[in-house]
C-alpha cells in the first residue's frame, strides 16, 4: 500500500508547478519591482511543496487502508447529506432540515431510524429557540414561516 | 514587582462577575468536552469560537471563556483514560497506566479525585512559572528583528510534528499547504492572487471555516468508518474515599510531575506526550521499589496528570509571548485572538496588557473552578462517557454548521467548510498532520510580511535571514527539531508502547 503517497505527492507535485506558474502571471503591481513581490513567497511555497512531495515520491511510508466499498458510500451518504443541509437551509428553514439531516447522519451511524429522527427533531427545535431567542440570531424558518403570522 | 501589579489587575479583569460566569462556563463545557467521546480539545475549541463571536463577547471575556474550556478540556480527558483505558490523545496514555488498574481494583472515584488534584497541581505549577517566565520572554523577543521572527517561524513549523513526530517531510508539505492556502486573496500590494474571479475569495480563506471544517467534519468522517456509533454501556463509580493522608503522599509526586510538564510545554515541540512521559518514567525511577507502578499506584496517575496539565499552560507561553503555537488547541487559541483583531506577540503584553493579564488571572481562577467542578461533579461527566457518539457527532457537526453560519450567513462558507471536512478526512488517512496546515493559514500573512520587511532592508539579499547570531540559533534549533524525531521519535515511541504493553 505504498501508492497512496505516491499518489498523493505526484498530485501535490502538480499543485505546486500549477501554484508557482500561478505566481509568476501575477502582474507587477502598481510602484514597480521591489526587492519582493506578490510572487515571491508563492514561489518559495511552491518550491518547498515540490521538494518535499518529490520525497514523499521516492520514499513513501506504508499507507494505511481505504475503507471497502460499503464503507466509502456511507460516507459519500453522510457527505450528500452536509451538502442537502445547507442547500435546502434556506428554503425548508432550519428546524425542517436539521430534522432531515441529522436524522440521516444518526440513521446511518446505526440509530434506529424512529429515534434519529426524533433526535434531529428535538434538537433542531432546542437549537432554533436558543439561537433565536436566547442569542437573538436569525435562522432561517423556511416553509414553517406560515405558522409564525398566526 | 511590575509583574505583581498587572497581576492583580488581572484579577481585576478575571473576576469581574460576568467574565467569572463565562469562566465558570467555559470550564463546564471544556470537562464536557474532554469527557464526550470523540470530541478533542482542538476540535471542541474550534467549535465554540463562532458561538464566542455570535455572543458577541469582548476579547477579554472570549479569550477567558476559551481557555477555561482548554483547561477543562485537559480535566475531561483522563475520565475515558481511567475507566475504559482509551486515551483521548496521545498525552493521556500515561495516565492509563495506574488509572485503570486502579478502576478495576474498584477505586474508580479515588483515581479520578486524584487525578483532578494532581490536574489541580500540574497546572497552578506551570502557570505561576507562565508569570514569571512570559513576560521575561516577551522583553526578550522585543530585540526580534523581521529575520528572526522569520526564522521563528521556521522553527515553529519544524517543531510542531513534536519529538514523538513520524514523518517531518509530511509536517514540512502540510505546512506548505497551509501557508499556500493562506495566500488566496487579495495581498498587501493589492495583487489578486488565486482568486479565481470569484468573489468570496478576494479576502482569503477564513481560518475558522478551515478549522472547524477540516477538525470536527472530519472526525464525523471517521466515525462513520469505525462503526464507532455504538458508544460505551453505562459506568458506575464508587463512592469517594480519600483521606487528607493519601493526598498528602501525592503532594511530591505532583509538584515534580507539574515542573517537568511547565519545561516540556515551553520548549518547542515537546509537548504535552513528552511532559505526561517524562513525569511518570521520573516518578518510577525514584520510587523505584516502593512504588507499585502499573498495579494501581495512585502516585502513577498523578505523576503524568501534573506532567500533562503542567504542559498545557506552559504551551501557552510561546504562544502568548511569541505569537508562535506548539499544539494545535494553542493554535485555535491563536486563531481566535487574530480574529479579535489581536496581534499576538510581546507587543501584546504592553499594548494589551488587561487582555493578557486577565486570561493568565483567568486560569488560575478557571483551576480552582475546576477542582471545585470536579470532584463533586464528576459522576454527571462519567454519565456523559457513554453518550453514544451516533447521536451525539451528527448533533455537534450541526452546532457547528449553525455556528459559522451565524457569522457570515453564507452558503459559500459553508460548502467550503464541507470542502474542508472531506479534505481533511484524505489528509488523515494519508497521516498528514493538520496542525501544521492550520498554523500555516495562521501565521502565512506575518510570515510573508516578515519576509518582506528582510529583505526589503536588505535590498533583496537573501542572506540576511540567517545573518545575526540568534536567527542562526534559531535556524539550527529548526534543523535540530526536523532532524531529531527521525532518530530519537521510535525509540520514545516504543517506549511508551512498552509500558502500555506491560500493564495489558
Amino acid at each position: 500500500m505504498k501508492c497512496n503517497d505516491r499518489v498523493f505527492g505526484l498530485l501535490m507535485l502538480v499543485l505546486a508547478v500549477a501554484y508557482g506558474w500561478g505566481a509568476t502571471q501575477f502582474p507587477e503591481p502598481f510602484g514597480g519591482g521591489e526587492a519582493i513581490g506578490p510572487e515571491t513567497f508563492p514561489l518559495l511555497l511552491a518550491v518547498v511543496l515540490a521538494l518535499s512531495s518529490l520525497y514523499l515520491i521516492v520514499k513513501p511510508d506504508p499507507g494505511s487502508k481505504w475503507p471497502p466499498m460499503r464503507t466509502g458510500l456511507e460516507l459519500l451518504i453522510a457527505v450528500v447529506v452536509l451538502i442537502a443541509y445547507v442547500l435546502l437551509l434556506q428554503p425548508l428553514g432550519f428546524i425542517i432540515t436539521t430534522t432531515l439531516a441529522v436524522g440521516t447522519l444518526c440513521w446511518r451511524m446505526g440509530a434506529a431510524p424512529i429515534r434519529a429522527y426524533v433526535t434531529g427533531l428535538i434538537a433542531g427545535i432546542v437549537v432554533y429557540f436558543l439561537f433565536t431567542i436566547g442569542l437573538d440570531l436569525s435562522l432561517p424558518l423556511g416553509v414553517l414561516s406560515v405558522l409564525e403570522g398566526s | 514587582m511590575e509583574t505583581l501589579g498587572y497581576l492583580i489587575d488581572g484579577f481585576g479583569v478575571a473576576l469581574a462577575p460576568h467574565n467569572l460566569m463565562f469562566a465558570l462556563i467555559g470550564a463546564f463545557l471544556g470537562t464536557l468536552i474532554g469527557a464526550l467521546p470523540g470530541l478533542g480539545p482542538a476540535n471542541g475549541v474550534a467549535i465554540l469560537i463562532p458561538l464566542a463571536f455570535t455572543l458577541g463577547l469582548p476579547p477579554e471575556t472570549a479569550l477567558i471563556m476559551l481557555t477555561s474550556v482548554y483547561a477543562g478540556a485537559m480535566y475531561g480527558g483522563r475520565i475515558s483514560s481511567i475507566l475504559l483505558n482509551i486515551p483521548g490523545d496521545e498525552p493521556a496514555m500515561m495516565t492509563c497506566l495506574d488509572g485503570y488498574p486502579m478502576a478495576q481494583k474498584g477505586k474508580a472515584a479515588e483515581a479520578l479525585a486524584i487525578s483532578a488534584i494532581a490536574s489541580f497541581m500540574g497546572s497552578l505549577i506551570a502557570t505561576i512559572g507562565l508569570i514569571l517566565l512570559a513576560p521575561l520572554l516577551a522583553k526578550f523577543a522585543l530585540t526580534f528583528g523581521p529575520a528572526e521572527y522569520f526564522a521563528l517561524f521556521v522553527l515553529a513549523f519544524a517543531t510542531l510534528g513534536g519529538i514523538t513526530g513520524k514523518n517531518p517531510v509530511k509536517t514540512i508539505l502540510a505546512a506548505a499547504i497551509g501557508l499556500m492556502i493562506a495566500t488566496v486573496g487579495i495581498d498587501s500590494t493589492g495583487t489578486q492572487r488565486y482568486t479565481f474571479g470569484v468573489l468570496e475569495l478576494y479576502e482569503g480563506v477564513d481560518f475558522i471555516i478551515a478549522i472547524v471544517g477540516l477538525f470536527a467534519i472530519s472526525e464525523l468522517l471517521f466515525f462513520i468508518e469505525s462503526r464507532a456509533g455504538g458508544g460505551k454501556g453505562p459506568m458506575k463509580v464508587n463512592k469517594l474515599s480519600l483521606s487528607w493522608k493519601e493526598i498528602g503522599s501525592i503532594f511530591p509526586t505532583t509538584l515534580r510531575g507539574g515542573v517537568l510538564g511547565f519545561i516540556s510545554g515551553v520548549l518547542p515541540g515537546a509537548g504535552a506526550s513528552l511532559g505526561s512521559f517524562i513525569s511518570y518514567t521520573l516518578e518510577k525511577k525514584i520510587l523505584g521499589s516502593k512504588g507499585r507502578f502499573g498495579e494501581g499506584d495512585p502516585r502513577g496517575v498523578a505523576a503524568p496528570e501534573a506532567g500533562n496539565n503542567g504542559a498545557s499552560s506552559g504551551a501557552l507561553v510561546p504562544m502568548l509571548t511569541l505569537g508562535v503555537p506548539g499544539s494545535g488547541t494553542t493554535a485555535v487559541l491563536l486563531a481566535l485572538l487574530i480574529s479579535m483583531n489581536i496581534t499576538p506577540g510581546p507587543m501584546m503584553f504592553t499594548q494589551n496588557a488587561d487582555i493578557v493579564w486577565g486570561v493568565i488571572a483567568a486560569l488560575l481562577v478557571g483551576n480552582f473552578l475546576l477542582l471545585l467542578l470536579n470532584i463533586p461533579l464528576v459522576g454527571i461527566f462519567v454519565k456523559l462517557l457513554s453518550v453514544p457518539p451516533k447521536y451525539l457527532l451528527p448533533i455537534v457537526t450541526m452546532v457547528a454548521f449553525v455556528g459559522i453560519y451565524s457569522i457570515s450567513n453564507s452558503a459559500f462558507d459553508l460548502y467550503f467548510m464541507v470542502a474542508f471536512g472531506v479534505a481533511g478526512y484524505i489528509l488523515r488517512k494519508l497521516e498528514i498532520p493538520l496542525v501544521p496546515i492550520i498554523l500555516g493559514l495562521l501565521l502565512g500573512p506575518e510570515m510573508e510580511k516578515n519576509l518582506g520587511h528582510a529583505l526589503t532592508l536588505s535590498n533583496g539579499d537573501w542572506s540576511v535571514l540567517w545573518s545575526s547570531g540568534l536567527s542562526i540559533t534559531l535556524w539550527a534549533l529548526a534543523i535540530i527539531g526536523l532532524v531529531l524525531p527521525v532518530v530519537v521519535g521510535p525509540i520514545l515511541r516504543r517506549r511508551m508502547r512498552a509500558a502500555q504493553d506491560n500493564v495489558e
